[in-house]
């Protein structure tokens, strides 16, 4: 079985989890205290992002771990960034033993000497079923777009170092023409902020009820009717989710697009299995039925 | 480890309950423990919505040195799971805390919560039923009204104990996020349910509306940076009430002061310790569990490595602190890593708040003796399972030499681990749960 070895760039399999927990603790950080400080911060950064990015359950995650685990996210990606403002300080410190009461956090650490490895982000995880449910009632919803922007903000936090986004940036623009000011927050009808910051919105957002008074005002009557659908799991829903998205972008939807909704389709929902690709074979079905 | 005088206590075994295999069910997870408060009925709720309550033998006059046993006494269903249309996603039915009303008739009522919903249930027996109908045969069919030619009047006889629950109130739709906590008020009319970002204030016998006292959530949720853990009732006072949080505060509310109790009255909270800081500091200061001590002075929290009591009356900072696992401090990101960092501890007190438990990993707990200052580690296992045999008290060496008869923390059992305990509320008798068993224990008797 492969662990996680810090600069082996292997990851550790979800299986190996049940032995470490059975068998005690052989993580690489704790049985390695020397590890230099930007190491063991790439470290919990990473653990942070796989976390978030891991709720795929059929259950809403608990916004109390949600919240820790942003908090912990913007600990460390607030002490890159002061880092990025400020190298000179930080590289002058040279006291490797001194807890660093200003901006080092951990005790015992090496100030931080070269820039941080920015790890390539994982490619679109598969859905937890509260994002599923927000593309459903809203297509526009910030269901894909704000977990794809949230690893847009997160690269594009780090853009002097970071790899490309793993997304088309059309993902990003296409959020704005959906809806100007409606997100996820249904007491948020003020506050325009920006499409990348909406990472929070996809953690939280699966809680509340999306505020459908402004999505409305902004569409046309018959847009809204387009995509609203009164059989919640009726494979239409993907159909015109699918085909609501692709005319409204300026590129062609590529295959990254459909990718995610194939992805999570294919998800048994609550014992119902919808397959992108029978779409068309139900599709099919349903007009011999309706024209029956 | 007095509950009251000088003398150690010792402890044995006395009864376990649930099944022994290694495989363990998914729906037998105990996830709640509650003693009532005569310490005669033992609930516990698991995560199959499950409740079951064992009630206490009367004392054997021929064994005086052997305190009654429990038993089941009553199990029913009390949570289906559920579907929110809504939102697509499944409601767990697992039991997340039962609370006991003080008994004030012949039935038993407890409230036992899931994440969404709030029931009380009536809990009542019946030894006798009505016997010698007029109308009816004894097997319940219909007799032929013109075959009656006489008239008695039916009587009640004795017949097999049989306990019976039913749901008398369903408190729903009141709680957007988790709900975390109930806690009944003093008053024995209101009772408070916490989730994530709010608490409501309910009347017992209203299940309509609720009084929502406290709400932390921020007009935009990107700004959420904390959320409510715990909340309880102070047990004389009926206008006051504490909520804990994940960044290890506790307000202390007055419900006279606003309807809406945001603004606190007092604010505990521990300046951190600029030398344990680390990447997991505020994950591990988030409180798991708040206690008020039985005389209403104390307060006591759970946050991932320790135990603090305050003064009510002190907000800067804990009178007494309690290491439950100071070895694990080094191990934190593995700890993360493995997700058991986001474990959720309770912690209770003795009878007369002189000691405080709390549970641990590799099925140990611990209590914390305030008045002698001593501290014991205890474990919960089939193999020190004989009746009546005392408990040996554990040694977890955290680096170093090992010596004899001690773990080192390498070989802890990170899926063993104790959430619930409880303590009878006039004797030493503890119920501890393991993933799936209860074990109940008692101190020994000569």
């Amino acid at each position: 079985s492969l662990r996680y070895m810090l600069g082996r760039g292997v990851k550790r399999k979800l299986s190996d989890y049940d032995e470490s927990m059975a068998a005690g603790l052989p993580g690489p950080f704790d049985s390695s205290p020397a590890l230099p400080y930007p190491q063991q911060r790439q470290l919990v950064l990473n653990m942070c992002l796989r976390k978030l990015q891991s709720c795929c359950l059929k259950v809403e995650p608990s916004l109390h771990r949600s919240v820790l685990l942003s908090n912990t996210l913007r600990q460390i990606q607030g002490e890159m960034l002061n880092e990025d403002c400020n190298t000179s300080p930080l590289a002058v410190q040279s006291d490797r033993n001194a807890y660093s009461v200003d901006t080092s956090p951990y005790i015992g650490g090496n100030p931080p000497a070269t820039p941080a490895h920015i790890p390539d982000l994982p490619p679109l995880p598969l859905y937890s079923q509260a994002e599923e449910a927000n593309l459903m009632t809203m297509p526009s919803d910030n269901g894909m777009s704000s977990t794809v922007s949230s690893h847009v903000r997160v690269s594009g936090f780090m853009k002097d170092m970071s790899p490309p986004p793993a997304f088309p940036s059309w993902a990003e623009n296409e959020e704005l023409d959906f809806f100007s000011s409606s997100s996820s927050s249904s007491e948020d009808e003020g506050n325009d902020h920006p499409a990348g910051s909406r990472s929070l919105d996809s953690l939280f957002g699966s809680f509340e009820i999306p505020n459908s008074t402004s999505y409305l005002t902004d569409l046309a009557f018959d847009d809204i009717f387009e995509d609203i659908d009164t059989s919640m799991y009726d494979s239409s829903d993907f159909t015109s989710v699918l085909s609501f998205t692709a005319p409204r972008s300026s590129v062609s939807p590529s295959e990254d697009s459909l990718k995610p909704f194939s992805t999570c389709s294919s998800l048994s929902t609550n014992g119902i299995q919808i397959c992108v690709t029978d779409l068309n074979d139900l599709d099919h079905i349903m007009e011999i039925l309706v024209e029956s | 480890m007095a509950g009251g005088g000088g003398n150690d206590v010792q402890w044995c075994f006395s009864q376990v309950k649930g099944a022994i295999d290694d495989d363990v069910a998914e729906a037998d997870i105990i996830s709640t423990v509650e003693f009532n408060h005569s310490g005669e009925l033992l609930a516990t709720g698991d995560k199959g919505g499950r409740v079951v309550i064992f009630q206490q033998e009367p004392e054997n006059k021929s064994q005086p040195q052997c305190r009654g046993e429990y038993n089941v006494y009553s199990t029913f269903q009390s949570h289906e799971p559920e579907f929110d249309y809504l939102k697509s996603l499944e409601i767990e039915e697992k039991i997340n805390k039962i609370r006991w009303l003080p008994q004030k008739n012949a039935a038993q009522f407890l409230l036992s919560t899931n994440d969404k919903t709030i029931k009380l249930w009536k809990i009542s027996e019946r030894d006798k039923r009505p016997e010698g109908y007029n109308l009816k045969e004894e097997d319940g069919r219909y007799r032929d009204p013109t075959t009656v030619t006489t008239l008695r009047v039916p009587v009640f006889r004795p017949m097999d104990l049989m306990v019976e629950a039913s749901p008398r109130r369903v408190f729903a739709n009141a709680h957007t996020y988790h709900i975390n906590s109930i806690s009944v008020n003093s008053d024995y009319e209101t009772y408070l349910s916490a989730d994530d970002l709010r608490v409501n204030l309910w009347h017992l016998e209203i299940t309509d509306r609720s009084f929502n006292i406290v709400d932390i959530k921020p007009a935009n949720m990107e700004e959420l940076t904390e959320v409510i853990t715990a909340a309880e009732f102070h047990p004389n006072q009926c206008n006051t009430f504490v909520y804990s949080s994940s960044k290890g505060t506790i307000r202390l509310c007055d419900m006279r002061a606003s309807a809406l109790c945001d603004k606190h009255s007092k604010l505990f909270e521990e300046p951190e310790d600029p030398s344990n800081r680390s990447f997991f500091s505020e994950i591990i200061s988030s409180i798991s569990d708040v206690k008020f001590s039985h005389n209403g002075r104390y307060m006591m929290t759970r946050d991932y490595l320790s135990v603090k009591i305050w003064d009510l009356n002190m907000e800067s900072r804990p009178v007494e602190t309690y290491q439950v696992h100071e070895y694990l401090r080094s191990k934190l990101c593995s700890l993360y890593e493995n997700d058991c960092i986001f474990d959720k501890f309770e912690c209770c007190w003795n009878g007369n708040d002189s000691v405080v438990m709390t549970g641990s990993y590799n099925n140990f707990f611990r209590m914390f003796d305030r008045g002698q200052k001593k501290d014991v580690t205890l474990e919960a296992s089939r193999e020190s399972s004989k009746p009546r045999a005392v408990l040996k008290p554990r040694k977890v060496c955290g680096g170093g030499k090992r010596k004899k008869d001690e773990i080192s923390v390498d070989s802890l059992d990170f899926n063993k681990k104790i959430l619930h305990t409880a303590w009878h509320p006039q004797e030493n008798i503890i119920a501890v749960a393991t993933t799936n068993n209860l074990y109940i224990f008692q101190d020994k008797l000569n």
